[in-house]
């Protein structure tokens, strides 16, 4: 197939196209395991295998798939087709940032792979979770164990050929109770990923179990507890918020596709200008984020992305100054080009496509927080006077140009003279993102950080969802609107 | 087409009665276009050509399953998603209960909502359509970006219990346009749904357009403070409400794993304001109907709020199998759900700028990232987007930005409506995160609200 697919780049690179990529994927496994109330309601296990073709024609793309594949030249044909009627309305003639030809392969760290483990084992892994979440309290409980194994083979014009082979694992189990008012409420947990592998060596029996045991308390305690206060106070956002905080305030805002406006008609904008570069002061100074996509233990680190551009780590935000992007070839050049400076030296390696039927976007790679001075979450609730330490993500809304938001969280506990105070159910915040990020004034130290996978992370037209990390501290912002 | 859909079918049936499963098996087939717009250029233009196949084996209370996304012409791989269902069905775990297999008793075909026209549409017609929305409003500031996704779907499904099998085809568009001003950042949009051809009004997205543009360059911008408004919504935002209010609220499986904001004795009780009629309709081809589900249920009219009365929950079959209710139709990959008209006509947005007002109204067409909050109190909140427009008592017009609404689905649809407008509209609320699933709801054009609670609002541009 390999010769195949270079034939065809060869033949489409003759007929005018200046660049041509394809994306095989001779397989896509996966497994997907829920366990409700002690009831395996899904066990499913998929395949998948397909080609997409992206062909750069007279400054425009034309992108084509197909499972199809004893006919390869009719995806590159297509594609061209798509390309051709694409350049009749072109007002910025697409250019490629330079990259080093790639002749290399990935592939994930990972001990054991999880589709040798059998489906036994799996189910009584799930049974073993139940068993334990089904305490006093609960009502409803559920377990959830997914696993992907893919093979990715990308060849371009420009002479890269990368083999990638990645396996990734999604545990997660979650416990619910009626309150007190008659609502209801949850706590969950998902492992952070503190390991060096991904493999099912990853889901660790003991720590799940001495969490279920965790979750099921704090739910009990948010079943008897009152509402959250109202009112601007502190917050201090622990690693299962502070990931989506992130996420959605600073990765989205920074991916220069949103910058450039190429997800206006879906995702948003982002209120970044090319202009803030380097100038911007998107947070107080205790605020260092980074693009780190060499993380080995997380799904936001893949080796190449589906540009052929090796993963990096890149800074954002340094010591509260915004100075990067998440970036692609495509849109370096744009964006450089717009701004009339040199604003990005080439791409950050964040375009990735969620599959062979996707075209390749602007993704999160792991978006971390470094961590800070300000000592052990303990510490940081000493140094506070009245506020909130909250954590789960409940429900998150953010504005288009993710310039404000609004989220709730699981489970709240009142801070009150530096001393953590009972639980507090339905907290929920808001505020707008740059104000927000500069009334940052603790960040906690590694003993607080952690990296959070996200699987499911939506955006592009047709629509993808990627899988990404954070590695986060816990961090306390000042002053912010709490309840509404 | 749907001849070789049967036919592999009836090839793979077979190949699992010989290896002793008791199986249905489902069909996905999409032949989908999507030309997207972005900086007043074509950003994208792709194709996807798809075959999924879905295998579900049942062994007493024992069920697993294997999904693929399949080569047409490589038989034996599929093969193998049946050899895989053999080696996991003796390792499941069973069930507390009896999940029902699928019995057909009649073969169904239903192509009531394929227009062969729609699903032969060129990548020229769809240029021309997106030239013609635009024609006039773009300049150095002013940008287009959109989507023109169309395509056709195919699903079948057989089981092993006998040789019948129902087959579905639908085509579908799904149109956004949207003018974005790169300095000041507002942008407005105008969207259509199609089901066939002759639906595709481009001249009618250039008009909604035009206005909106006109407004936003012309009107002041204002950031309104926070407080209750007397809003009038538009069919994105109803149509968003809706779904996310039948989905959460709704159904069978939400009510018993405690989500849901209501309850089972709710069912008769006046919830709502008796201007709100919800039913899920599927006469509705214009939304993409179905009348079975894939069980074979055949699907009726199914009223959810008859006149403000909450009538009852819908129940896909593994929910009635678990907690022992009967099935109402519902295992679908969408409802069709119509929100009925009320009495006031209020056909267009140049009709309700020129309505005459008896106080400050808040237009709101589109809501952005609406999440739930609190799902057992029926709270959801998102910010408006997309044109939104605040209209003056005394006739003017001003322009808010980011107005973030934090309420529950009966303020929404309780006593505070004041009118509901005669005219519907089927608004497209499909994604394509996974498999094409054509989906759209009909839903008034407008419907007014008061005591609306505007609880954060950003300087407008």
């Amino acid at each position: 197939m390999r010769e195949k697919i270079k034939e065809q780049i060869d033949l489409l690179k003759a007929k005018g196209a200046h660049y041509v990529d394809a994306r095989w994927y001779p397989r896509e496994d996966s497994n997907f395991l829920f366990m409700w109330n002690g009831n395996l309601k899904e066990n499913n296990a998929s395949s998948q295998s397909g080609m997409g073709v992206r062909v750069l024609y007279n400054g425009a793309w034309g992108f084509s798939a197909s499972s199809a594949l004893t006919n390869p030249s009719a995806i590159f044909d297509r594609a061209f087709d798509n390309a051709r009627i694409a350049s009749e309305r072109v007002t910025f003639p697409i250019r490629l940032a330079e990259k080093e030809a790639v002749v290399d392969s990935f592939t994930s760290p990972n001990q054991i792979d999880p589709f040798t483990v059998g489906l036994d084992e799996k189910v009584a892994f799930l049974q073993k979770m139940d068993a334990a979440l089904n305490q006093p309290g609960v009502v409803q409980r559920f377990g959830m164990l997914e696993f992907v194994r893919k093979q990715i083979i990308f060849l371009d014009s420009e002479g890269s050929e990368i083999e990638k082979n990645i396996i990734e694992v999604f545990p997660s189990i979650h416990a619910m109770g009626i309150d007190k008012d008659g609502g209801m409420q949850r706590r969950k947990y998902q492992p952070g990923r503190t390991g060096a592998t991904r493999g099912w060596e990853s889901i660790n029996e003991t720590d799940f179990l001495a969490n279920a045991e965790r979750i099921v308390s704090e739910l009990n305690q948010v079943l008897v507890a009152d509402d959250a206060p109202n009112g601007k106070m502190s917050v201090i956002l622990l690693n299962g918020i502070m990931f989506l905080q992130t996420h959605e305030t600073i990765g989205h805002a920074l991916e220069l596709d949103r910058i450039l406006g190429y997800e206006l008609s879906f995702a948003g904008g982002s209120f970044v200008r090319l202009e803030d570069f380097g100038n911007l002061r998107y947070g107080s100074e205790k605020l260092t984020a980074r693009a780190n996509a060499l993380e080995p233990n997380s799904p936001g680190s893949f080796g190449f992305d589906d540009d052929g551009v090796p993963a990096q780590d890149n800074l954002l935000i340094d010591k509260g100054i915004l100075v990067g992007a998440i970036t692609g070839r495509q849109m370096v050049e744009e964006a450089n080009a717009k701004a009339k400076k040199q604003i990005f030296d080439g791409s950050s390696g964040a375009n990735r496509a969620t599959s062979f039927y996707r075209v390749p976007i602007e993704r999160m790679t792991n978006i971390n927080i470094d961590p800070g001075t300000d000592g052990s979450l303990e510490d940081i609730i000493a140094n506070t006077k009245y506020g909130l330490v909250l954590d789960g993500d409940k429900s998150w809304s953010i504005g288009s140009n993710r310039e404000q938001f609004h989220f709730a969280c699981d489970i709240g506990w009142l801070v009150e003279d530096g001393k953590k105070k009972q639980v507090v159910k339905n907290p929920t915040y808001r505020g707008e993102t740059l104000p927000f990020y500069n009334s940052l004034t603790a960040v906690g130290d590694e003993s607080t950080w952690n990296v959070h996978y996200v699987e499911n992370c939506g955006k592009g037209a047709p629509n993808q969802i990627m899988q990404l990390g954070h590695g986060v501290p816990v961090c306390r912002f000042d002053n912010v609107q709490v309840g509404e | 087409m749907s001849n070789q859909v049967i036919d592999l079918l009836q090839k793979l049936r077979q190949s699992a009665i010989k290896r002793g499963l008791q199986a249905l098996i489902s069909y996905h087939e999409e032949d989908s276009y999507l030309m997207r717009f972005a900086n007043s250029a074509i950003s994208l233009n792709t194709n996807e050509h798809l075959i999924s196949l879905d295998f579900i084996a049942f062994d007493g209370r024992k069920k697993v399953s294997y999904s693929m996304i399949a080569d047409p012409s490589d038989f034996e791989s599929m093969e193998k998603g049946l050899d895989a269902l053999v080696e996991m069905l003796p390792h499941a775990q069973a069930l507390s209960y009896e999940p029902t297999f699928p019995v057909y008793e009649k073969d169904v075909l239903d192509e009531r909502a394929f227009d062969p026209a729609l699903a032969a549409l060129t990548n020229e017609e769809r240029l021309a359509y997106f030239n013609t929305l635009a024609e006039g409003l773009e300049n150095d500031d002013v940008k287009l970006s959109g989507i023109f996704s169309s395509g056709t779907t195919t699903t079948a499904q057989i089981s092993t219990a006998n040789e019948h099998s129902q087959t579905f085809r639908s085509t579908d568009a799904q149109i956004t346009a949207v003018l974005s001003s790169e300095s000041l950042k507002w942008e407005v949009n105008a969207e259509q749904s199609a089901q066939k051809k002759s639906d595709l009004d481009a001249e009618g997205l250039h008009a909604d357009l035009a206005l909106l543009v006109k407004h936003y360059q012309e009107d002041q911008s204002v950031q309104l403070p926070v407080g209750k408004y007397t809003v009038v919504l538009g069919p994105a935002a109803t149509a968003e409400l809706s779904n996310i209010m039948a989905y959460y609220g709704m159904t069978g499986g939400a009510l018993m794993q405690g989500y849901s904001f209501l309850k089972e004795e709710d069912q008769g009780k006046h919830l709502f304001s008796e201007k709100i009629n919800l039913l899920d309709d599927p006469r509705e081809v214009e939304i993409y109907a179905q009348n079975a589900d894939r069980y074979g249920l055949e699907r009726k009219p199914f009223p959810l709020i008859a006149e403000g009365r909450f009538q009852a929950f819908m129940w896909d079959q593994d929910s009635a199998d678990e907690f022992g209710k009967t099935p109402t139709g519902h295992d679908v990959t969408h409802a069709s759900l119509v929100m009925d008209g009320g009495e006031k006509s209020v056909a267009t947005l140049k009709d309700l700028l020129e309505m005459p007002r008896e106080e400050d109204i808040l237009y709101v067409p589109y809501i952005h990232y609406m999440n739930v909050v609190n799902p057992t109190q029926g709270m959801v909140t998102g910010s408006s987007r997309f044109g939104a427009l605040f209209l003056k008592k005394d006739g003017s017009v001003q322009v808010p930005y980011n107005v973030r609404l934090t309420q529950k689905f009966s303020d929404f649809f309780g006593e505070r409506v004041q009118w509901v407008s005669n005219e519907q509209v089927a608004y497209n609320v499909s994604s394509s995160y996974g498999r094409r699933n054509p989906t759209a709801l009909k839903v008034p054009r407008f419907i007014c609200v008061k005591e609306i609670e505007i609880s954060h609002s950003n300087p407008s541009y």
